[in-house]
This record gives structure tokens, C-alpha cells and sequence, in this order.
């Protein structure tokens, strides 16, 4: 495996800075490095008040969501070298309050995500034909959303408006309109047919582009929408 | 969270009526810019060219429609890219006031000058 | 907690310059950031030119002095800038409708190239006839 330098300027904040400012590091990486092991071996070996936050190491838990090179990703699943670049720029995602670092306040996000009342499974569309085992009804699997918070960093009107409901939380919504699973639809629609919630969404579908988990969120945003419509026409029910 | 004027009818509503607004400007400004830049000797009108055109019945009302739906289209997008900046609830009233007075003065103003001028 | 943490950690958020931050960002971005300054744009070209009809209140004289000068090749340049804000705002607008009613959504990057292709083509014949005719 060829070994080769590559730059990191990391963003730094810790509290009761008056600004962040950006450190530089040398890290030698390999064609498999990802930008989360190079992070943790600065932290190791360069500089252990590196504050980074991450589980899996492969997709699923989404914590370890920053911006790369001025994209939201997923350090974890984020190749270095694939990234082209010679010095490559890590910082903490937008939208949300900073903590230290790379690391911000998910609970401004997850307190809004969850008025969705999305259930964490759903019935699985994968392998309509699989065989189910005796006992069971049928196969499940998780819901898409891993709640890593990229698309709420990558709106462009969560950037101005606080109050907007984000991606996030309306893609649960229109997930939970699709398959109710007992839960109370229309004081959901009531939530999101509000001034700050599907309404302000733009169309910039940066949300989709950013999402790491194929959840969609703009185009699930556009079919609450669409859904909207209906119900104020009159042409839906339920 | 429902209020008065703009803000009580439904965001669906409000979202429809922009859009139908939108697609009616299309056929509206591209008569309004057909009419006035294009056929229009030399792109432009002069007095007596203006008055003439909106002599006509037909042209002067589609004038005053394009006139009330290019303020209306235009008073709702100013108020959401407004809004779009997160305003308290009690500056939410005074954008729907102040971009509606606008919108109400705009169009009044208009249909005086088209009444100065026929 | 969740408020004392709120009020203890600086939020960073971009304001409405966010609005605008197309740097690295997708198709979808640039068209939202160039809709919002067409339209923040054709907004204050309506209310010049509510303005400027104005003087026709006036009469004759005045009008037809102001004319002249439209006919100008500096009004002529902002003929054709407004001329491209409105194609690009009301095309893509109508890519932001069909959007929003579920048509093409997966398909909105071809559908503004296809509205642009038709907007470029207005827009040659529109210039030309600004300019030329």
C-alpha cells in the first residue's frame, strides 16, 4: 500500500473562545485512510484536545457527521485520498450549536426530529419474495434516517430561519403520512402545514444531495407538499 | 398558531396561489412585453402610442389583471423571503401589514395612473 | 438542559448570506440562490418601474423626453439583464411548481436544463429584438 502526506486544516473552537480559528496537521495516509482515522490519528499522536465524535466507523450510527472540504459527510465512510485535494479543510456541521471542535449540540435536532414520532422500524420493501420464518409477519429492517443532522447543516433556510422544522424532521413526517403505524396523522400535517414548517422549504434539495442514507428528504418534503395541496382541495381524506 | 389575513389561510393554499400567480405571469408579462417592447415601433411608446393602445377595452384589462397578479405574485414572495429570516411572531404581523399596505398602495397607484392617462 | 446548553454554545449559522453560499453546492442550490436574487431583483425593477410610469401623469413633454433616453444603449444594456431575470425566474419557477406537485422530482436537474435550453432560446431572440429591431 503507498503511503503519502496530506494536509488537514481542522477547525478549533473550545468554550470561551472569542472566534475559532483552524490548526493545521501532517498525516500520513493510505488509499483506504478515511477522514475519521485520520482525525483520530491526529488526536493519538498529534494533539489529544482534538474533540471528534464518532461510533460504527461504517454508516449507521450517524455521529460522526462534519463538512469536508465544504461538503457534509460522514468522516467515516469519507476516503482521503478519494478526495482529491492536497489540503483537505474539516468543520463542524452548520445550523446547530458548537460544543468543541468537530463536535456540536445534536439536541436542538433530535427535540424537533422527534415530535415526528417516527418508529425506528418499518416493514421491509427489500426481497418481496425472501421467506419469512415461522412466527414472524414479515421481515423488517431500520428506517432509513440514521438522524446524522447533514441535511439540516446543508439548508439553506435552516441557515436563516431557526424556527424552520428542517429536512429531517419533515422527511419523518411524510414517512410516518406513508405508514402510519398507529401513530395520529393529521396533527402531524397540522405541525408541518405551519408558516415555518413545509412551506418554507425552497427546492434547493441539498438535502438529498447531502444525505448519506438514500432518505431523500427533499423529495419527501415535496410529496407532504403535494399531499398538502390535496387535502386543501379537498381531494384527499384521512 | 392561526392569525388573521395572510396568515390564516393554509400554507398550502398560500403556496397554490403563488404558483398559479407564477404561471399566470408567464402568459400575462409575455402579452405585457410582447405588446410593449415588440410590436411597439421601436420598442417603446411614445404618449400618444400609450394612450392609444390602452384605449382599447381588451388591452387596458389585461393590463389592470397583469397589474394586480404581478403585485400579488410579487407580495408574497417578498413576505416569504421575509419570513425566511426567521421573524418573531409579532414581527410576522407587521411584514404581512406592511408588504400587504405595499401591495394594496401599488395596485391602487396603478389603476390611478391608468385612469390619468385614458 | 437543553436550554442551558443552547444559551451556553454559539450557533453557526450563515443567515441569509446562506442563502447565497453556492460554493460546492448541487444544481438545485444555484437555482434556489439565482430565484431569490431574480426575484428580490424583478421586485425593485416593479417598483422603478411603477415609478417611471409615473410620467406619464405628466404629460406629453415629459414622456416622450424620457423616451429618448430609454432608447439609449446604457437602458437597452438593463433591457436585456431584465429580460434575462424574468426568462430565468419564470422558467425556473415553473420547474420549482411541477416540483412541488411531484412531477419530476427526481428529474429536476434535467428538467431546468431543459427549461434553461428554452430560456437561452428566448432569450437570443428577445436580445436580438431588443437591440436590433
Amino acid at each position: 500500500m503507498s503511503e503519502q502526506k496530506v494536509t488537514f486544516r481542522v477547525f478549533r473552537y473550545k468554550q470561551g473562545d472569542t472566534a475559532p480559528h483552524y490548526d493545521t496537521f501532517t498525516v500520513t495516509v493510505n488509499e483506504r485512510t478515511t477522514v475519521l482515522e485520520a482525525l483520530q490519528a491526529i488526536r493519538r499522536d498529534q494533539d489529544g484536545t482534538l474533540v471528534i465524535r464518532h461510533s460504527c466507523h461504517h454508516a449507521s450510527c450517524g455521529t460522526c457527521g462534519m463538512r469536508v472540504n465544504g461538503k457534509e459527510v460522514l468522516a467515516c465512510v469519507t476516503n482521503v485520498l478519494e478526495l482529491g485535494t492536497p489540503t483537505v479543510t474539516v468543520e463542524p456541521l452548520q445550523n446547530a450549536p458548537l460544543i468543541s471542535d468537530l463536535v456540536v449540540d445534536m439536541g436542538p435536532f433530535y427535540e424537533t426530529f422527534s415530535q415526528a414520532h417516527l418508529p425506528f422500524v418499518r416493514r421491509s420493501e427489500y426481497l418481496p419474495d425472501a421467506e419469512v420464518a415461522e412466527g414472524v409477519p414479515f421481515h423488517m429492517r431500520f428506517e432509513s434516517c440514521i438522524e446524522c443532522g447533514l441535511c439540516v447543516s446543508a439548508c439553506p433556510v435552516v441557515a436563516s430561519d431557526a424556527e424552520y422544522l428542517g429536512p429531517a424532521a419533515l422527511a419523518a413526517v411524510w414517512r410516518v403520512v406513508q405508514e402510519p403505524r398507529g401513530t395520529e396523522v393529521p396533527p402531524l400535517l397540522d405541525w408541518v402545514n405551519s408558516e415555518h414548517g413545509c412551506w418554507r422549504c425552497h427546492v434547493a434539495l441539498e438535502c438529498s444531495e447531502v444525505c448519506p442514507s438514500n432518505v431523500d428528504p427533499g423529495g419527501n418534503i415535496m410529496a407532504l407538499r403535494q399531499e398538502l395541496v390535496r387535502r386543501a382541495l379537498g381531494l384527499s381524506h384521512g | 398558531m392561526k392569525g388573521n389575513g395572510i396568515q390564516g389561510i393554509s400554507g398550502a393554499v398560500r403556496w397554490l396561489l403563488q404558483a398559479v400567480s407564477g404561471l399566470l405571469l408567464i402568459a400575462l408579462l409575455g402579452v405585457h412585453m410582447i405588446a410593449n417592447h415588440y410590436i411597439a415601433a421601436g420598442g417603446l411608446r411614445t404618449y400618444e402610442e400609450v394612450v392609444a393602445y390602452l384605449s382599447h377595452p381588451v388591452v387596458l384589462a389585461w393590463e389592470v389583471i397583469f397589474l394586480i397578479i404581478v403585485t400579488f405574485h410579487a407580495v408574497l414572495g417578498v413576505r416569504s423571503v421575509l419570513y425566511d429570516l426567521g421573524p418573531s411572531p409579532h414581527t410576522q404581523q407587521w411584514i404581512d401589514r406592511l408588504v400587504g399596505l405595499a401591495g394594496i398602495g401599488a395596485v391602487l397607484y396603478g389603476l390611478w395612473l391608468l385612469w390619468a392617462i385614458t | 438542559m437543553l436550554q442551558e446548553t443552547r444559551a451556553l454554545h454559539p450557533v453557526r449559522r450563515r443567515g441569509w448570506k446562506g442563502w447565497f453560499a453556492v460554493r460546492k453546492r448541487h444544481l438545485g442550490y444555484v437555482a434556489f440562490a439565482l430565484n431569490r436574487l431574480t426575484g428580490l431583483g424583478l421586485v425593485l425593477y416593479l417598483i422603478i418601474h411603477l415609478v417611471v410610469l409615473s410620467m406619464l401623469a405628466r404629460g406629453p413633454e415629459t414622456w416622450d423626453a424620457f423616451i429618448e433616453l430609454a432608447k439609449s444603449p446604457a437602458f437597452l444594456l438593463l433591457d436585456v439583464i431584465l429580460l434575462a431575470g424574468i426568462l430565468f425566474h419564470g422558467l425556473n419557477g415553473l420547474r420549482v411548481i411541477l416540483v412541488g406537485l411531484g412531477i419530476g422530482v427526481h428529474r429536476h436537474k434535467e428538467l431546468f436544463w431543459g427549461l434553461m435550453l428554452l430560456a437561452a432560446i428566448l432569450f437570443i431572440f428577445g436580445a436580438w429584438g431588443f437591440l436590433v429591431v
